[in-house]
């Protein structure tokens, strides 16, 4: 359209209001930064999460004058950040922001470090970080393995890497064990217990159900006695780490979870390392506070909740476009009614919160407590959970289904179906054998469009169901296996309570970000996905018009 | 096969026409499953507006009262009447030594003796029914109070018996003034307490202190006696004490009420005011709380005076704050709820149950007899009234929401504490006699500074890209462009809301010049590359014009933003310095300079953090839809501008806009709506506190917001929870009217377009 026809231009075409093109050009150069530069940071800041930063060691001595007051010593750990800070005085002070864990020794994590005051930087090879259970990383040099038997390995000593290896095994199958004896067996137990004394509340005891209390009660001091060995075990073998200022860091070896050198290793070396955190990201249960470990239960959460939500909004949600599109009488009011979903895909999701809050958990959640749960303790439905979650996310998308599959509906073009009754199909027919077969796509593209609005909506869930930690799963081994009472974990939640509940937000920040990659990165590949179908629904149709 | 014999033809098969039964049935049964479930699904879906108007009926209903039986006792007119907590033994006192209980559900009576009162003379009574304590004042000028108190009892059967006990309390002597007592009032804030009496031309406070004894109960002694006789003009005619047992409100027969209140063990005449001229009120109540007094004036006029720092005074002193409907002749009577703010009053056999902070009449009735006394039960759950003739009545009473109403939620309404009428929000607080602020009209104003500033920033932006790449941009970046712009806008808002609060927030907080020189330079250095651009030979121009245009702007907008960026300090030094007062340093720094140069505060989350992350929100919204519109004016009308010699930027401006002016309308109001509703955002990257001003340097609190942070902790029915519902409503309500005119007008547009 804004071409000009050289050949025939005597004086080339009126160039006024130019520099008005280029203020245009400009806004989509902005956005195109922003867009860009936000995806950008969020990966960027997202990946860093998981790449071995190198580990230094400091040596500091205050200057004159610097206003932080940091004592003189060594300081071993990674920087996390560089901030220029200005004092009362109107001084500017380069920081660094070390993060030099060992908690037991220095009370605070993180620590802020004037570059004037830093005499000295080395990165020796031989630094080791630990990761363990409780309390924080561990920056420092191996000392020695102190192991059961008062045998005790030197550092340096031969065989020390490969045992030290062998304890983390070690104790990774003892906390396994561990885990499967309290949650399973004792749980198993003390359920069972819970049961027979309800039981002889209401009908009153009698023997069979003592000797079954009494049997049990054994089980449960056999159980108790193969836990306290196990945890004496995970206590018994210590490695104590040099820290960098010379202090020792006595670790039972229970509680060592990996030992990195990341100094020494190569760039293939810390790309496995970033690897092996991102799968522990990925697969583990979250600790310290969800500071730590993975954001596994989150994962899960988000996944089935959408799952469920899509098994709700789909056929609801086609079933009232058809409606619309195919059966119902083309008149004002049906407009209306369309305008009116269309438009209720613009309301607030909190919006959506709040009815799902009113009506399923306190009316309906009430209804289904008072008729099946009339003496349970605690309310069963009459709480968040993630059923109710999924209805309300359901309501909340299913005028996005059906629009997507009334415009999907519509592309049909008019001769298919036309030749399709002709052929003698029933009304039903025609639109079970032709119509939604040739407008799946469009579906498939709503409930995909759907389910990523799903997945990213928070706000609503606050309201019904979501809790900042749920050990149990809402689909587990423990009979009936599905939960749908549940409160569960959602990335989205995740997001927000730890970048904003949490109690401390510095160590918190890594873990934000990393969640927040997860993300949007599922969000992206399902918007990806919707629109690469759309597309090759729109070439099918392009070439099937009459 | 030979020819001779033609294939035969087939028998027409007489089926062959009919429709299998099986085929019809489905055809059918789909046919009703999919009205029945599209009708139901879309039926739901509108439900869910009038369930959240069902939550918020409740509301605006008035109070429900059901008068009940009335029960005669003998004997004349009570002086008190008082009832247990649970509304079912009433006690009338008629200045004897004897108490009459009632059990009102069958009439009952039992008489229960006060020996303390045996052959004493009784010339003033007043009741506080928070402590239930009848005090009276003698005619040989002693002073004293009994308490009657109820117990419950189980019987064997497991059935519940409410017991009523009196309770005797010690005589004190007033000591000022001669003759008997002719009023008094008791204050009682547990350890210390107030006596009022005035006696012949005396008034005196008396001070009690409740003593802990080793053994036994606690003593009350009498601490000090104060003549407050010289205090007052005139002849005293009503006295109050306050519940706190540290004031006393005095009303004299010259019309003036004095306010005593305790300062160092002594009283202190702190204010004379005159509530209704030179008439004395007739009776002076507190309200519960014991912050404000409900005043009647003998005409049946009524005021409610509180408790407030005038501007410029460090006293708390009395103002009046509300004055309601008079009550009409007859002699006035007054009963408070102990459970909230409403009070019971009337004159002659009108009945009014007013609500004190919404300044409304919750009820109004009419009696059979005339009242002489009247009270509520500890819930609020039954009011009594009794006659003249001992005749007492109960009365079923259900208000659970007696604080809302139209004028508390979008009204100024003058709170108790406060020194004028104020819109604000408050919902809960430490204390049970707290009087929640509900005013919607600050979290509006959040919401709607949220979204004008999310606007502010996101319209330039996301309209010029939407004009460049619906005009200029060549067909196959757009293909990119367009899919991109809709994944960004399906980004979780919470992570938005994440970078905005811990990512931006600190980031521009110290760099607010940098922005602003960055916000300015953009598109002043756009425009001048543009003129500079169109000076340069056709060679250099041609190769990137027609829709690459952006590209040349990528390094020319980085380049600026980052030289814009470096040069705010510079602009702080010049423009932004903020004076010390009290050293006279000067320091250049615009987070000072900001509230010293406009009064205004400067929070490091504030409205400019929300605006940007808002508007990132918003801007995907605008362009697709404004892109849509800009993209679908006919062909025929630009090819003819263009004809008849329009330059490219002529086109657009005269043609394109215009013609899509509805569609751009409606985009911008598709992001209003979205703006309007955003709730994570304003979550993470506000401070959240209800303002009622328009400063970009501070936060907000946004309906969707409040509704996020406040409802899980909302109890299911109260007041604040059906509160909130109607916040939900009107977002409700905004965005679907929005949403509904900008859907009517792009329809409208699309079908202008198609007939040029």
């Amino acid at each position: 359209m804004a071409q000009t026809n050289t050949a025939f231009a005597t004086t080339g075409r009126s160039r006024k209001g130019e520099p008005f093109v280029w203020l245009t050009a400009a806004g989509l150069t902005i956005g195109v930064i922003l867009t860009l530069g936000l995806l950008g940071l969020v990966v960027v800041k997202g990946l860093e999460v998981f790449w071995p930063a190198r580990l230094v060691v400091l040596e500091v001595e205050p200057a004159e004058g610097s206003g932080q007051g940091t004592a003189a010593g060594t300081v071993a750990g990674y920087v996390v950040q560089e901030r220029v800070r200005r004092d009362l005085a109107g001084k500017t002070h380069e920081e660094i922001q070390v993060f030099r864990g060992n908690r037991e020794l220095h009370g605070e994590k993180f620590v802020f470090l004037d570059r004037a005051d830093i005499a000295e930087t080395r990165q020796p090879g031989d630094l080791l970080l630990v990761e363990r259970l409780e309390g924080g990383h561990v920056i420092g040099r191996a000392g020695a393995l102190e192991l059961a038997g008062g045998e005790r390995l030197e550092a340096g000593a031969a065989g020390f890497d490969e045992r030290l290896e062998q304890l983390i095994e070690e104790s990774a199958g003892r906390r396994e064990e561990l885990k499967r004896i309290e949650k399973d067996q004792i749980g198993r137990n003390a359920k069972r217990v819970k049961e027979l004394n309800l039981e002889a509340k209401l009908a009153g005891s009698d023997a069979g159900v003592a000797a079954e209390l009494a049997e049990l009660r054994e089980e449960f001091e056999r159980l108790d006695g193969e836990r306290g060995e196990i945890r004496e075990r995970l206590e018994a073998d210590h490695f104590v780490v040099e820290s960098a200022d010379g202090r020792e860091i006595r670790l039972a070896g229970g509680e060592l979870l990996h030992v990195f050198r990341p100094n020494e290793a190569g760039f293939l070396g810390r790309l496995g390392e970033m690897f092996r955190r991102g799968w522990t990201f990925l697969s583990s249960d979250p600790r310290e506070a969800n500071t730590e470990g993975g954001v596994y239960p989150a994962i899960f959460g988000t996944v089935v909740m959408t799952l469920v939500m899509s098994i709700f909004v789909t056929p609801f949600g086609v079933i009232a476009a058809i409606y619309l599109r195919e059966y119902a009488k083309q008149g004002h009011l049906v407009r209306a009614v369309r305008i009116s979903v269309n438009n209720l895909a613009g309301v607030p999701s909190i919006v959506f919160g709040v009815f799902g809050l009113a009506f399923f958990i306190y009316f309906v959640g009430g209804l289904v407590d008072d008729t099946f749960f009339p003496d349970a303790e605690e309310p069963v439905y009459k709480s968040g959970g993630i059923l109710w979650a999924s209805l309300t996310l359901a309501l909340l998308t299913v005028p996005v289904v059906i629009v997507a599959t009334e415009e999907a509906l519509a592309a049909v073009p008019r001769g298919v179906r036309e030749a399709a009754l002709a052929c003698g199909a029933s009304k039903w027919q025609a639109i079970q054998r032709v119509v939604l077969p040739a407008s799946l796509p469009g579906i498939l593209t709503g409930v995909i469009l759907a389910m990523a609005r799903g997945a990213g909506e928070v706000a609503p869930l606050m309201l019904v169901g979501v809790v900042k930690s749920a050990p149990d799963l809402p689909i587990d081994g423990v009979a009936p296996f599905v939960h749908p009472e549940r409160q569960f974990m959602h990335l989205g939640f995740h997001i927000y309570d730890l970048g904003f509940q949490s109690p401390d937000s510095e160590a918190a920040k890594p873990m934000v970000f990393a969640t927040t990659l997860l993300l949007i990165s599922i969000v992206v590949v399902m918007n990806l996905a919707a629109i690469v179908i759309r597309n090759r629904l729109r070439k099918k149709y392009a070439t099937s018009s009459f | 096969m030979s020819p001779a014999t033609p294939p035969e033809r087939p028998s027409p098969d007489p089926q062959r026409f009919e429709v299998s039964r099986g085929t019809l049935l489905l055809d059918r049964a789909m046919t009703q499953l999919i009205r029945v479930g599209g009708l139901a699904v879309i039926l739901a879906v509108f439900g869910i507006f009038l369930f959240i108007v069902k939550e918020i009926i409740p509301l605006f209903s008035a109070a429900e009262v059901e008068a009940e039986e009335v029960v005669r006792t003998p004997g004349g007119a009570p002086a008190v009447l008082g009832v247990d907590e649970w509304g079912t033994k009433p006690f009338l006192y008629r200045g004897g030594d004897e108490v009459v209980v009632v059990d009102i559900r069958d009439g009952a009576r039992e008489v229960l003796p006060v020996p303390s009162l045996e052959g004493v003379e009784v010339t003033a009574v007043s009741y506080d029914p928070v402590h239930r304590r009848v005090a009276v004042g003698l005619a040989d000028g002693r002073v004293g109070s009994f308490r009657v108190n109820y117990q419950t009892e189980f019987d064997d059967a497991g059935g519940r018996r409410i017991v009523a006990a009196v309770e005797a309390e010690p005589w004190f002597e007033v000591g000022v003034g001669e003759g008997p007592v002719k009023a008094l009032g008791y204050g009682d804030g547990g350890a210390e307490r107030i006596l009022v009496a005035a006696r012949g031309n005396g008034l005196a406070a008396l001070r009690l202190g409740q003593k802990r004894a080793l053994i036994g109960k606690p003593k009350l002694t009498l601490t000090g006696t104060s003549d407050l006789s010289g205090q007052v003009s005139a002849e005293v005619a009503t006295t109050v004490a306050s519940q706190n047992g540290k004031a006393a409100l005095v009303a004299t027969a010259d019309g003036k009420v004095s306010y005593f209140l305790v300062e160092g063990g002594e009283l202190v005449l702190k204010q004379v005011f005159a509530p209704f001229g030179d008439q004395p009120p007739v009776r002076m109540d507190y309200l519960f709380g014991g912050v404000s007094v409900a005043m009647t004036g003998a005409s049946g006029d009524q005021k409610v005076y509180s408790l407030f720092r005038p501007e410029g005074s460090s006293e708390r002193l009395f103002g009046e704050t509300k004055e309601f409907a008079g009550l009409g002749e007859g002699r006035p009577f007054f009963a408070q709820s102990l459970r909230n703010k409403s009070f019971l009053t009337g004159a002659g056999r009108q009945l009014s149950v007013r609500h004190l902070t919404s300044g409304a009449t919750r009820w109004e009735g009419e009696l059979e007899f005339e009242p002489v006394a009247a009270t509520f039960d500890g819930k609020t759950e039954h009011f009594f009234i009794a006659g003249p003739q001992g005749e007492v009545q109960r009365f079923e009473f259900d208000d659970p929401h007696p604080e809302a109403g139209w004028r508390a939620f979008f009204g100024k309404v003058w709170y108790e504490g406060g020194s004028e009428p104020v819109y604000q929000w408050q919902s809960t607080g430490g204390s049970d006699d707290f009087e929640p602020k509900l005013s919607l009209v600050p979290l509006i104003i959040g919401s709607l500074k949220g979204t004008f500033y999310a606007l502010l920033f996101s319209v330039p932006v996301a309209l010029l890209a939407a004009v460049f790449s619906a005009a200029f941009l060549p067909h196959d970046m757009k293909r990119v462009v367009k899919p991109a712009m809709e994944i960004m806008a399906s980004l979780p808002s919470v992570v938005l809301g994440f970078l905005a609060g811990i990512w931006l927030a600190p980031i521009i907080e110290d760099k607010v010049p940098s922005i602003l020189l960055v916000c300015l330079s953009l598109p002043l250095s756009a425009l001048i590359f543009g003129v500079v651009w169109s000076r340069q030979p056709r060679q250099v121009r041609a190769r990137f014009e027609g829709g690459r245009e952006w590209i040349v702007l990528l390094p020319v907008v980085l380049l600026v933003s980052w030289a814009a960026w470096s040069l705010g300090p510079v602009l702080e030094k010049v423009a932004f310095v903020y004076r010390d007062e009290a050293s006279g340093r000067a320091i250049a720094d615009f987070r000072l300079w900001w509230p010293q140069a406009t009064g205004l505060s400067f929070d490091q989350r504030n409205s400019l953090v929300v605006g940007f992350m808002m508007g990132f929100a918003v801007i995907p919204v605008i362009f697709t839809i404004a892109e849509d519109a800009l993209s679908n004016v006919p062909k025929t009308l630009t090819a003819a501008a263009s004809a008849l010699g329009a330059s490219r930027w002529q086109v657009v401006r005269s043609i394109i806009i215009p013609v899509a002016s509805p569609g751009i309308f409606s985009a911008l109001m598709i992001g209003f709506g979205r703006a309007v509703g955003e709730t994570m955002i304003v979550v993470m990257a506000t401070g959240n506190t209800p303002v009622t001003e328009w400063n970009i340097f501070s936060g907000m609190r946004t309906l969707s917001a409040n509704i996020a942070v406040e409802l899980p902790e909302a109890a299911p029915g109260s007041t604040h929870y059906r509160t909130l519902f109607l916040g939900a409503l009107v977002l409700f309500l905004l965005t679907f009217f929005l949403n509904s005119v900008a859907e009517v007008m792009r329809q409208r547009l699309r079908e202008k377009n198609k007939l040029v």
